[in-house]
């Protein structure tokens, strides 16, 4: 009862256009679909024919072209709902894609006169895989496909990695911006674009034309932003003027300089702290008694040490950061389940090796929240030390703003700190996903 | 051959929390042959997984000798073995590293030991994973994957290392009953193929029977063996030894032993709670 028949010229058209109309390859190119569609082969089933049985090898997939088949999920599978009639667009037989499964888990029968579309699983995976940021999405859709039209459990609806030298090559930077272009394509960017403009309206309502009280003596959402846009600033600063920009590189530039040396000291100090615990019986109540001492206490004494104001500064961002990064490194390490470390000397590693490949990154997840923490910190520091002794920078801006009476300006700078806190602050956020996917990895499934 | 014949003789380990002395493992000597299964049952917190921690060298031991294939590990002299890949653990909540794929994972023991090159390493890992039936996941990290899985791929990255021993401190108990049949399959399965001395402990009497050559029931704090079960039923098992009359005889057999202790065990958290 079954015929099968390679495609004819011509048909391709039509292939892709039915790929089009399903859940996992509606979003693929066309460039990909046409490929898709060259391994794709057709054939027929006659009403009642079964199409497989459970613990077949599972070596097809299957999309319906015309008629209608019916779908019984294995009751083993756990399935919410076991049966599900399958009829054109539909696309069945997916579990080679599933990790570990190499087995059907369904009976499938052709309800009436059926044509589907046949595609190889493996060689579908292979051109998938030469494709690795479309196929990994790809084979995300067909993740939700699996869980939503076939309402497989979670645990069962893992598919396989798209593996091989090609995308193990791929950069990991290439996936998130290809998921970025995603998220644009979302409503989400919108929704947080409405957030904006109801803050922005309320600040221009309040000050501008109800004049609450406390917001009257507030300058005004146009007046800043006039004074911001305008090429000749009534105030001396705006996006036009050269030392705008000065102002921004030279807070950025000691952030800079007090952050890396705060992570690089940080981090080696607070993995000696986790690692050594000689090392912590010395230091660690000094390191406690020190810790919570405000950084507006040490202004004075930074500015007796240094004698050079600048020096001063990076030093006052640099102490509050370190306590925050060496604190959580410190805490990561003794986080670290002691069977990871008591497996790898099963394994014959040496305490180098321990070190190396299990302390450090096993403590990454607490070292990068304790970075999170401490550029933000190293930005308060920074701002305080600017507004007490400074020459330059965002902090120094506010501050002489204020004792000048160019209230427009001040508004300016906080905005300006808080754009480029907002930017350093992702930049550190992207450097640990990017350093810690399995990480990534692990929480995306387990939010899912 | 001999090889991974452990010999316990008269271990005692007394914890001695601030002075006041808890006695853990008391006067144990128990032998286990090359290739064997041997099962240690009891229930939770009688000590067992303290002679665990002892062979692999994790704790140190107050008194007593034990020995593989004619070696000493720790006695009087020496009360700490050293762990090494001679004998390896399957830890009871998995301790596969989540920040390394399954394959990396896997040729962990060989790499550092500077044993195989990375290359060979890596094909022999791929080589196992699919003999034990867990291949297309080596790209995975074993947070992606059901924890069945994890257990399997725990189990080739020790034996990556040709051990002599593997030591399980209830490695299925996190597992529900069905993916634990599986395992108990799985691991025989793995077991026919690669000989070795497993030492598993565990508090399921069933899956004792159902695994090992041998199942002792230890008593419970102080632990030591209180009774030495033969389980007479021929290797290779499957899941029909389960319902077979044999068995059921076996656990009738032991179930009084187990459950006294079992009981002692309670009444005695009783008194500290």
């Amino acid at each position: 009862m079954e015929a099968e028949a390679a495609l004819g010229a011509g048909a391709p058209d039509a292939t892709v256009a039915l790929l089009r109309e399903t859940t996992p390859f509606g979003e693929a190119s066309g460039a990909l679909l046409a490929r898709i569609a060259a391994i794709a082969r057709i054939a027929r089933y006659g009403a009642g024919t079964r199409v497989y049985s459970p613990d077949d090898p599972a070596d097809d997939l299957f999309v319906v072209i015309s008629g209608r088949v019916e779908h019984v999920l294995d009751p083993e599978v756990g399935a919410r709902e076991a049966v599900k009639r399958v009829a054109r667009g539909g696309v069945f037989g997916w579990t080679g894609l599933l990790l570990g499964q190499t087995r059907r888990m369904a009976t499938v029968t052709a309800l009436e006169p059926t044509e589907v579309l046949r595609i190889s699983t493996e060689e579908l995976i292979r051109l998938l895989s030469s494709e690795p940021l479309e196929g990994e999405h790809v084979m995300e859709r067909f993740v939700s496909m699996i869980q939503r039209e076939f309402t497989v459990p979670t645990l069962l609806a893992k598919v396989r990695r798209l593996s091989g030298p090609l995308t193990e090559e791929m950069s990991k930077l290439s996936l998130t911006m290809y998921r970025m272009s995603l998220w644009l394509k979302s409503p989400r960017p919108y929704l947080m674009f409405i957030g904006f403009a109801l803050f922005l309206g309320f600040w221009y309502l309040a000050v501008e034309v109800w004049k609450l009280p406390r917001f009257r003596e507030m300058p005004g959402l146009t007046a800043v932003v006039k004074e911001w846009l305008s090429p000749n600033p009534t105030y001396g600063l705006s996006l036009y003027t050269e030392e705008y920009y000065q102002h921004i590189i030279v807070s950025i530039w000691r952030v800079a300089k007090a952050f890396l040396l705060a992570t690089v000291l940080g981090v080696t100090f607070g993995l000696l702290l986790g690692w050594s615990r000689n090392f912590k019986e010395y230091v660690f109540p000094v390191f406690e008694m020190l810790r919570p001492i405000p950084i507006l206490a040490w202004v004075p004494l930074a500015i007796v040490m240094f004698i050079a104001t600048e020096s001063a500064v990076v030093y006052l961002a640099f102490l509050a950061s370190f306590f925050a990064t060496a604190l959580n490194t410190m805490l990561g390490v003794e986080s670290i389940d002691e069977s990871y470390i008591r497996a790898a000397d099963c394994l014959g590693a040496n305490r180098r090796q321990v070190f190396r490949h299990v302390i450090i990154p096993g403590a990454l997840p607490f070292i990068f929240t304790g970075l999170q923490i401490s550029i933000g910190v190293s930005w308060f520091s920074l701002v305080a030390a600017e507004m007490v002794s400074g020459q330059y920078g965002l902090g120094y801006v506010i501050n002489t703003s204020y004792m000048m009476v160019r209230y427009p300006t001040i508004v300016i700078g906080m905005v300006t700190l808080g754009l480029v806190g907002y930017v350093t602050s992702a930049l550190v956020r992207i450097a640990g996903d990017y350093m810690m996917e399995w990480r990534v990895r692990e929480l995306a499934l387990s939010e899912r | 051959m001999s090889r991974g014949h452990i010999v316990i003789e008269d271990v005692v380990k007394v914890y001695d929390p601030e002075g006041a002395a808890v006695m853990a493992v008391d006067h144990c000597s128990l032998e286990i042959e090359a290739g064997e299964i041997c099962m240690i049952v009891g229930p939770s917190g009688c000590g067992k997984t303290t002679l665990l921690n002892a062979i692999a060298g994790f704790h140190d031991i107050t008194s007593g000798r034990i020995t593989m294939d004619g070696e000493v590990l720790c006695s009087n002299e020496k009360p700490k073995s050293t762990p090494g890949p001679d004998r390896i653990v399957v830890f009871q909540n998995g301790a596969l590293f989540p920040w390394k794929s399954n394959l990396e994972n896997v040729i962990f023991g060989p790499v550092m030991q500077g044993k195989l090159e990375r290359k060979e390493a890596l094909e022999k890992g791929r080589a196992m994973m699919t003999d034990a039936g867990v291949s297309g996941v080596e790209h995975n990290y074993p947070g992606e994957v059901s924890s069945g899985m994890r257990r399997r791929v725990e189990i080739v990255r020790a034996l990556m290392n040709d051990p002599k021993a593997l030591l399980l401190d209830e490695p299925y108990r996190a597992l529900d009953s069905l993916t634990k049949s599986v395992m108990h399959e799985a691991l025989l399965e793995i077991y026919y193929k690669n000989k070795v001395t497993i030492f598993f402990i565990t508090h399921d009497l069933e899956e004792a029977i159902f695994l090992g050559h041998r199942v002792a029931i230890m008593t419970t704090r102080p632990c030591k063996p209180k009774k030495v079960l033969n389980v007479d039923i021929p290797h290779p098992r499957d899941y029909s030894v389960l319902t077979s009359k044999r068995f059921r005889e076996l656990i009738e057999e032991t179930n009084d032993a187990v459950h006294e202790e079992a009981l002692k065990a309670f009444q005695a958290g009783e008194k500290e709670g």
